[in-house]
């Protein structure tokens, strides 16, 4: 028998945005997004089954019953010394389980995506910032100066939902867009198509990000590579009139530079700077694999965003000797359990050491994992909470199909 | 099962009885009478040496939610237990965990977290629901939402605003409302850095005494039990006593919360121009019935500040210690500031502020109208309440601190003359049965039949008040012993209390019309349900009644 539903406002757990405007039809198992022709709807209706998705638990290439998984890891870690669980991406409930289940074994916990996180975080553990969120921005940012286009591509629905709105509370005649870095001329298109803005683009190379902005700081009218003169007197021109400056990043769009905290640093010093006179706020973009939930939620749980190992009862923090891809890569863990509910890239197995995945059915791997638990995905498979990128919203996921999977709260906390 | 504390000496002012020898009966988490004990008593605690109160009850405490995460974040260098020097009575933006564990084990078994943004209701009562064995909840923050203030300006009728404060109440599960800066936070977005009581706003043209003016009314005709919780404009400027009298007075009559009253009772006399204006708000406060205070004391030491006012935590950044801070302003509904500080002993500013909190305390007369705060961790941590409740009942002690800082505060404030030393039913009073009658908590603060069975027993023989309640010999949360002579005995998980008074449901056709055109979210999505703090956010949830129906 078909089953057919529509399911409106569905909250999207694929980026930080977590857009919950989306509405879905569902046939059995299957859904489509009913509006057509985004970025998005492509990316939320890859999660559907298909014939390479993995709905069963596997033992290296065997078909195994969960029960069977389940106590294959628990052998597995018991036999090992040190365990990292690697998290590409899981709600609110899947963390709790993680720590829980950490602080049970004395395991190391870090997100995939914790670099990033850092050098943003940086900013905040070491000087002033001043911040902003997505409905301020929408409202009242006159000028938005946005460093790299990662922004765009990472988060497709900042331009319609937060850059160029139909509605604001606040309206200005026109809104100033000021790109630096190398932005393609159907970006730029996309963002003059949606709302009433001046574009400007200035193609400079993000190394030189710092430089720039202190001369937008002085009154010094020296050119930089890539920079003209007229464009430096436009852009000084459009900020002495804004009343409310928002800058916006995404620390991995920094990681080709030379020194990617040195160029945060720098936009959160101009920003608070402008402050002393005018009000201006930052309003960095976060990666799509929940990197906000994570630090969030360990945050509070712990006193630490990432990279901590429990030690019977406390936890330690450390950046360097915590770090997932160093512990990874010079085999410092035996074990490491993955978990990646929502990711959409291949999860890099370093089969020198024992892997354990407990993914979304269509997860993909650079190689076999020892064993590989099929999960739900939250949002989709059940409800759950996550964080958006300006950290101070989360929001409320659903359940839209049910394919009988397990969460990654049922497998840890099962497991510990 | 019946549990029976036998003979302690047993102070619960909610029932008049103070220091009297009694036994007290528990039956599945609740306090019963002796005459109600049916079956045999199962466990016999002899509290021959014991002194037997309500668990107490923190009502300003800053313990979860966005800007105490970003507090977290910021002061990482305090909570790494592993490294060496690590300081374990450190609790500088304390894990959710780590809270729990303290508060328990000084014998507090309800808290309240009073910044509750709306727009991070999920996230605040997500950290919440994360801190181990206290009961909690939340009040939320009005006042500089662009909604409200839009509604002020359209002239909307009070049932209107009702009805939006009702609603308010509802979807983020809180227990109270309370308003920091009115008017300031949402002004310091167009670039205002100041807004006085009677000042307007330059883009709404509302002045922060409507503001109250209307809250007040709104939390009155509801029947909210928590008066309006208000965080007065010109926090910490010398001088601001003048505008808190103001404040006070746009209450109209209508009861009112002041919190941390002693950062808002500071003169401007003296070559320093900074002085101790305490006696004169104590006039008000001992004259004005409907009218209570949270004192917020400070403590010397390392402390973070953290609050929704970011207008004043942007003006006090440049007093950050260590040299790091935040502000935020946050989906046209509030905001946030958090700035480390360090409070010093030999400075003028701090050590007259110090004693203008006591000053607050000592002058008041009536202890059922001042409760016993930091501010945690604004003032200090929530781990100084021992120390500073010595500082109330043992003059000698205050005095000899009073004589160690700096002699010029002497010829501003009149603590040196104040010979007043709180007794313990004071204390339990402004600890328990006080917080939990302003709150509305019935079965709180008191032992009486049918009450939550937390308790808190101290024992009698220790010499020192502070290591007396610092370390209660007995917890006991909804009936079971989580602490014993100071080791956790059981991790139990408290609820989150809430009141619902009704309004029109039609507000939210207008209020989803608006998220529709103005948010980033839709309102569902806003909108907290009981089922989902149940499930997804992780604390059951309960409705404590109104005091009447609701007026208009
Ligand atoms: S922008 Fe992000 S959250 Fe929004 S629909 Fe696209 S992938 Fe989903
Ligand atoms: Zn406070």
């Amino acid at each position: 028998m078909t089953s057919q539903n529509n399911i409106k406002n569905l909250t999207c757990p694929f980026c930080s945005m977590h857009c919950d405007d989306i509405s879905v039809t569902t046939t059995n198992d299957q859904y489509k997004v009913d509006q057509k022709n985004t970025v998005c709807a492509k990316k939320i209706e890859s999660y559907n089954l298909n014939t390479k998705s993995i709905v069963m638990p596997m033992v290296g290439k065997k078909v195994v019953k969960l029960s069977e998984a389940l106590k294959k890891i628990s052998n597995l870690i018991k036999g090992h010394n040190e365990t990292l669980i690697l998290n590409h991406g899981v709600e609110l409930a899947g963390l709790r389980s993680i720590l829980s289940f950490a602080s049970q074994r004395n395991c190391i916990v870090d997100h995939v995506n914790s670099k990033f996180l850092y050098q943003n975080i940086g900013v905040v553990q070491r000087t002033g910032y001043m911040a902003t969120s997505l409905t301020e921005t929408k409202n009242r940012a006159d000028a938005i100066i946005i460093f790299g286009n990662e922004v765009l591509t990472k988060t497709p629905r900042l331009i319609d939902k937060v850059l160029t709105p139909k509605n604001s509370l606040f309206p200005t005649s026109k809104k100033e867009i000021i790109l630096i870095g190398n932005f393609s001329a159907k970006i730029v298109k996309n963002i003059k198509g949606k709302g009433k803005c001046n574009i400007t683009n200035i193609k400079l190379d993000l190394n030189l990000v710092g430089d720039f902005l202190k001369l937008l700081a002085t009154d010094d009218l020296k050119l930089l590579k890539g920079l003209k003169k007229s464009e430096l007197i436009k852009i000084k021109n459009i900020l002495n009139k804004s009343k409310y400056i928002v800058a916006t990043w995404t620390a991995s769009d920094f990681i080709k530079t030379l020194n990617p905290k040195k160029i945060i640093a720098a936009i959160c010093k101009y920003i608070v700077d402008l402050n002393v006179s005018s009000r201006a706020a930052c309003m960095p973009i976060s990666g799509i694999l929940a990197d906000e939930t994570s630090s969030q939620a360990l945050t509070w749980m712990t006193g630490f965003p990432s990279s901590i190992k429990h030690m019977d009862g406390t936890f330690k923090h450390d950046r360097n000797a915590f770090n997932s891809q160093k512990l990874i890569d010079e085999k410092n863990v035996d074990v490491v359990i993955h978990v990646s509910t929502i990711n959409s890239g291949k999860l890099k197995i370093n089969s020198d050491i024992t892997n354990i995945v407990l993914g979304h059915p269509n997860t993909t791997f650079t190689s076999t994992p020892d064993i590989f638990i099929p999960v739900g995905i939250p949002g989709i498979d059940y409800e759950g909470i996550m964080f958006r990128t300006d950290k101070v919203v989360s929001v409320a996921l659903k359940k839209i199909r049910d394919i009988k999977l397990p969460s990654t709260q049922n497998i840890l906390d099962n497991l510990a | 099962m019946i549990t029976q504390l036998k003979s302690g000496n047993v102070y619960d002012p909610h029932n008049k009885i103070s220091n009297v020898k009694k036994d007290i009966f528990i039956q599945d988490g609740k306090i019963i009478d002796k005459k109600n004990v049916r079956s045999k008593v199962d466990k016999i605690i002899n509290c021959s040496d014991k002194i037997i109160m309500p668990g107490a009850i923190d009502l300003h405490t800053h313990i979860g939610g966005g800007k105490v995460n970003i507090a977290r974040l910021m002061l990482e260098e305090f909570h790494n237990e592993k490294e060496p020097g690590y300081d374990s009575s450190a609790i500088i933006a304390p894990s959710t965990l780590k809270t729990g564990l303290k508060y328990i084990e000084m014998g507090y078994t309800t808290c309240f977290e009073p910044a509750l943004l709306p727009i991070n209701a999920r996230q605040a009562h997500a950290e919440m629901s994360d801190i181990p064995f206290i009961d909690k909840g939340g009040y939320a923050l009005l006042g500089n939402d662009d909604y409200f203030l839009d509604l002020l300006r359209k002239k909307s009728s009070q049932s209107t605003i009702n009805d939006y404060v009702a609603f308010i109440l509802s979807a983020t599960q809180s227990l109270g409302i309370k308003v920091v800066n009115p008017g300031g936070i949402n002004a310091f977005k167009f670039n205002q850095r100041a807004l006085n009581v009677d000042e307007k706003s330059k883009y709404y043209g509302i002045t922060p005494r409507e503001i109250v003016e209307k809250l007040t009314r709104a939390i009155y005709d509801l029947g909210v039990p928590h008066p309006l919780h208000v965080h007065c404009s010109n926090l910490g400027i010398p001088g601001n006593f003048l505008s808190t009298i103001e404040t006070i007075k746009a209450a109209n009559g209508l009861p009112i919360h002041l919190t941390h009253i002693q950062f808002q009772s500071y003169g401007n006399n003296g070559d320093k121009g900074f002085s101790s204006a305490a006696v004169e708000i104590s006039n008000y406060l001992n004259k004005i019935e409907n009218l209570t205070c949270d004192v917020g004391q400070i403590m010397f030491g390392q402390t973070v500040t953290m609050s929704g006012d970011s207008m004043s935590q942007y003006r006090n950044h440049n007093h950050a210690h260590p040299n790091k801070w935040m502000c935020m302003d946050i989906e046209c509904d509030a905001g946030c500031g958090v700035v480390p500080f360090k409070y010093k002993d030999k400075s003028f500013v701090n050590a007259l502020q110090w004693a203008i909190g006591l000053e607050i305390f000592l002058l008041a007369e009536d202890p059922w109208k001042v409760f016993l705060t930091t501010d945690h961790p604004n003032g200090a941590p929530f781990t100084s309440y021992p120390h500073l409740i010595k500082l109330l009942m043992d003059k000698t002690f205050r005095n000899d601190i009073l004589n160690q800082l700096p002699k010029e505060i002497l010829n501003h404030t009149i603590l040196h003359t104040l010979k007043r030393e709180y007794t313990l039913n004071e204390i339990s009073i402004m600890t328990r049965s006080a917080p939990a009658k302003i709150l509305g908590l019935k079965e709180k603060g008191n032992l009486s039949e049918g009450s939550d069975a937390d308790i808190t027993v101290y024992d009698k023989n220790k010499k020192d008040i502070e290591e007396m309640f610092a370390h209660p010999s007995l917890v006991i949360k909804d009936g079971k012993i989580v602490v014993e002579n100071g080791k956790i005995k059981e991790y139990v998980w408290g609820k989150t209390h809430t009141v619902k008074p009704d309004y029109d449901k039609s507000i939210e056709k207008d209020l989803g019309k608006f998220f529709e055109k103005y948010h980033t979210m839709k309102l569902d999505n806003y909108i907290l349900s009981d089922d989902e703090m149940n499930s997804l956010v992780g604390s059951p949830v309960y409705v404590n009644d109104c005091k009447y129906k609701r007026k208009q």
